[in-house]
């Protein structure tokens, strides 16, 4: 898969996904899955419309080193921030170490066939019992 | 012209759940069907619910609005006059295919709206009309849930068991229950186990971007195969751009539009339209170059419902793993649908309890509010305390008719083969508005005696109108409606309309099930009466 992203790109991208999505409360950084790389280039891969306003946005110039400073340039790009947005989560998110920090197996199968349970037939029965509602 | 194709006996516009009812049983009939269809198949491993992405792509590719997604198969929709985006997918299956497969009969006084609340317009028929009907389409669909709704006379009988209702279902019951108001076990166009061609569904929870296990009731899956078998002729990436017509009156066929731009003539002696709320009335008024067909009483795309919604999220403290299916309703609620003066408005809504999704849905970074907010380390914090511990009351306002909200053609803006956009105008009613500030009052109720430690309120999406109705509206005089009681147009004999368009009223209520249903009943009366059916010659 060739790069969606220049270098320099990539290097803005990593700047501004550790402040987006710092590490801690038992979570990985963004720089801790190589977001700027594979990650982020995989989601613009699946979704390349979203390619333009993130260059764009990297493109934009002025220091970079708080979440407020991140803040500034999404006001002069809202579009633009967007789709960074749209990336930078994304990649968080279909990471299989980040899903596994939370909690989420993805939306993985499980057997229908079960049904109602006993529970779900005992709490439904106070309505069976209040009787009719259609006029 | 490319060229004109042999005559068959009916055309059918859109392969959606209406189109596939018609096709289904004009075949049946002996009947030769040719059904028109601008977007193509979709195979079931298209979709992404089974892949990390499937987040992602739902928010382009698999997004339900067409000006988002913008495939060639779309056309695009002027709603800069609208408070509400008009939502559909081109495809065999229609907008089914991304459709979250709520399966809902409207309630008995649906059909009596002027009578009982002295607004709108009394249906021709009632719900013990087409109780028959929704029994038959639920059967084709393999619809599962559990018989004995109280909100229904005859208990909404389903011919699959329901499917489960997990953490989820049971913690929003419990709600319910403290406070002594009605909730059911979910019906849904989902089968709970394995039926004809669909595969039992896996609670994937993916509905919503298209299933990619195959469990989902769509017409590719429930009708389109065994229709095809029957003999129907299928046409797919083929656009419809006007329904022909003699001197008489009378329909004589479509001009269909190919993706090279080629336009074809197909003659039949009778057409359907089954081209959803907003298809359907722009094929009527592109038609006769222009000046449109069918429409004596000025009402071809007026009136036009769109059901706007509001939901109630409720965030708990424990584990609900509210990102597990269906999805689907788990649980419906009628307590509040009938009318009641005492609220300031009349008639009512319908509410369904949704999962919420993977983690994206607890991310807000689009620039409602400020990014430290969103991102940095509370993103953490919210994931941690909304994810999998959250879960939503859908709301579905019964949307009054008003013959100012409609479908006009865009003067300027077309789609890729050149015909003229629909535009839309349309504009939430005040009575509208109350109902729904009332029902999001109540569902935070709800959600806090279920024990809720943060309520969020979604008071209107903008991106919400799923449910197209209205726009060539059914009734017994020429002078006010467009079509009769059975889909047959007023002003060109031979031309029908079976989808929602025809719908007087919208009800609160999910309408694919009384869109099937009304179809089923319109195309049997159809073909029970084809031989006074006046064609061209």
């Amino acid at each position: 898969m060739s790069h969606a992203l220049t270098d320099a790109e990539r290097e803005r991208l990593a700047t501004l996904a550790d402040l987006m999505v710092p590490g801690g409360q038992g979570m990985p950084s963004a720089g801790d899955i190589d977001l700027a790389n594979g990650p982020a280039e995989e989601v613009l891969h699946i979704d390349p419309t979203r390619l333009a306003g993130v260059q764009r946005f990297l493109a934009l110039e002025g220091m970079v080193e708080t979440l407020a400073d991140v803040e500034a340039l999404a006001q002069k790009d809202a579009d633009g921030f967007a789709d960074l947005g749209v990336v930078v989560a994304n990649a968080y998110f279909m990471d299989a170490a980040v899903r596994q920090a939370i909690g989420y197996p993805g939306q993985e199968a499980r057997d229908a066939s079960i049904g109602l349970t006993d529970e779900d037939r005992a709490l439904l029965q106070p309505v069976i019992d209040r009787g009719a509602i259609h006029r | 012209m490319s060229g004109t194709a042999d005559p068959c006996d009916a055309i059918v516009v859109g392969a959606g759940p209406s189109g596939a009812v018609a096709a289904t049983e004009l075949v049946r009939a002996g009947l030769s069907v040719t059904v028109i269809e601008q977007g193509d198949w979709v195979l079931a491993d298209a979709f992404d619910g089974a892949r990390p992405q499937w987040e992602l792509t739902q928010l382009r590719k698999w997004h339900p609005n067409p000006n988002v997604r913008g495939r060639p198969e779309d056309y695009p929709v002027d709603v800069a006059a609208s408070d509400v985006n008009p939502l559909m997918f081109a495809g065999v299956g229609g907008a089914a295919l991304i459709y979250g497969a709520h399966w809902m009969r409207f309630m008995p006084s649906d059909f009596r709206v002027r009578t009982l609340d002295g607004v709108a317009d009394d249906w021709p028929f009632a719900y013990d009309d087409l109780a028959p009907f929704y029994a038959y389409v639920e059967e084709a669909m393999g619809v599962s849930g559990l018989d004995g709704n109280t909100a229904y006379p005859d208990g909404a009988p389903c011919p699959l068991p329901a499917l489960p209702i997990g953490k989820v279902g049971r913690k929003a019951a419990l709600g319910m229950n403290r406070l002594g108001w009605h909730w059911w076990p979910g019906s849904n166009a989902i089968p709970s186990r394995a039926y004809r061609n669909l595969q039992p569904c896996v609670l994937r929870g993916t509905c919503g971007t298209g299933c990619s296990d195959g469990a989902k009731a769509t017409p590719d899956r429930t009708h389109w195969p065994g229709a095809i078998d029957d003999g129907v002729r299928l046409l797919t990436n083929a656009r419809v751009a006007e329904v022909t017509v003699d001197s008489h009156d009378r329909a004589t066929g479509v001009v269909w539009i190919d993706r090279d731009g080629q336009r074809h003539h197909q003659p039949a002696g009778i057409v359907i339209l089954c081209a959803n709320g907003i298809g359907t009335p722009r094929t009527l008024m592109m038609s006769n170059d222009g000046a449109g067909i069918a429409n004596r009483s000025g009402m071809v795309g007026r009136r036009l419902m769109m059901h706007p919604f509001a939901a109630v999220m409720g965030t708990f403290d424990e584990d609900l793993e509210s990102w597990v299916g269906p999805a689907g309703q788990i649980l419906t609620s009628m307590q509040f649908y009938e009318t009641d003066l005492s609220r300031g408005f009349v008639r009512g809504a319908k509410w369904n309890c949704m999962p919420a999704g993977g983690p994206q849905s607890f991310r807000a970074g689009y620039g409602d509010g400020p990014l430290t907010d969103a991102w940095g380390a509370n993103l953490h914090e919210r994931v941690r305390r909304k994810f999998g511990r959250s879960f939503e009351w859908g709301i579905v306002g019964e949307d009054l008719p008003d013959t100012e909200n409609r479908i006009a053609l865009s003067a300027s803006l077309t789609d890729t083969s050149g015909l003229p956009a629909p535009e839309i105008h349309y504009t939430v009613s005040d009575n509208t508005r109350k109902m729904l500030d009332f029902h999001t009052a109540r569902a935070v109720e709800a959600m806090e005696a279920a024990g809720a430690v943060e309520t969020a309120i979604t008071p209107l999406i903008r991106d919400c109108g799923w449910h197209l109705m209205g726009t060539a509206v059914m009734g017994d005089d020429p002078e006010t409606s467009v079509v009769d009681e059975n889909g047959r147009c007023h002003d060109v004999p031979n031309l029908y309309v079976m989808d929602g368009s025809v719908f007087p009223t919208s009800s609160g209520m999910n309408p694919t099930a009384t869109i099937m249903a009304v179809a089923a009943r319109s195309v049997l009366a159809l073909i029970e009466n084809r031989r006074e059916v006046e064609v061209a010659a």
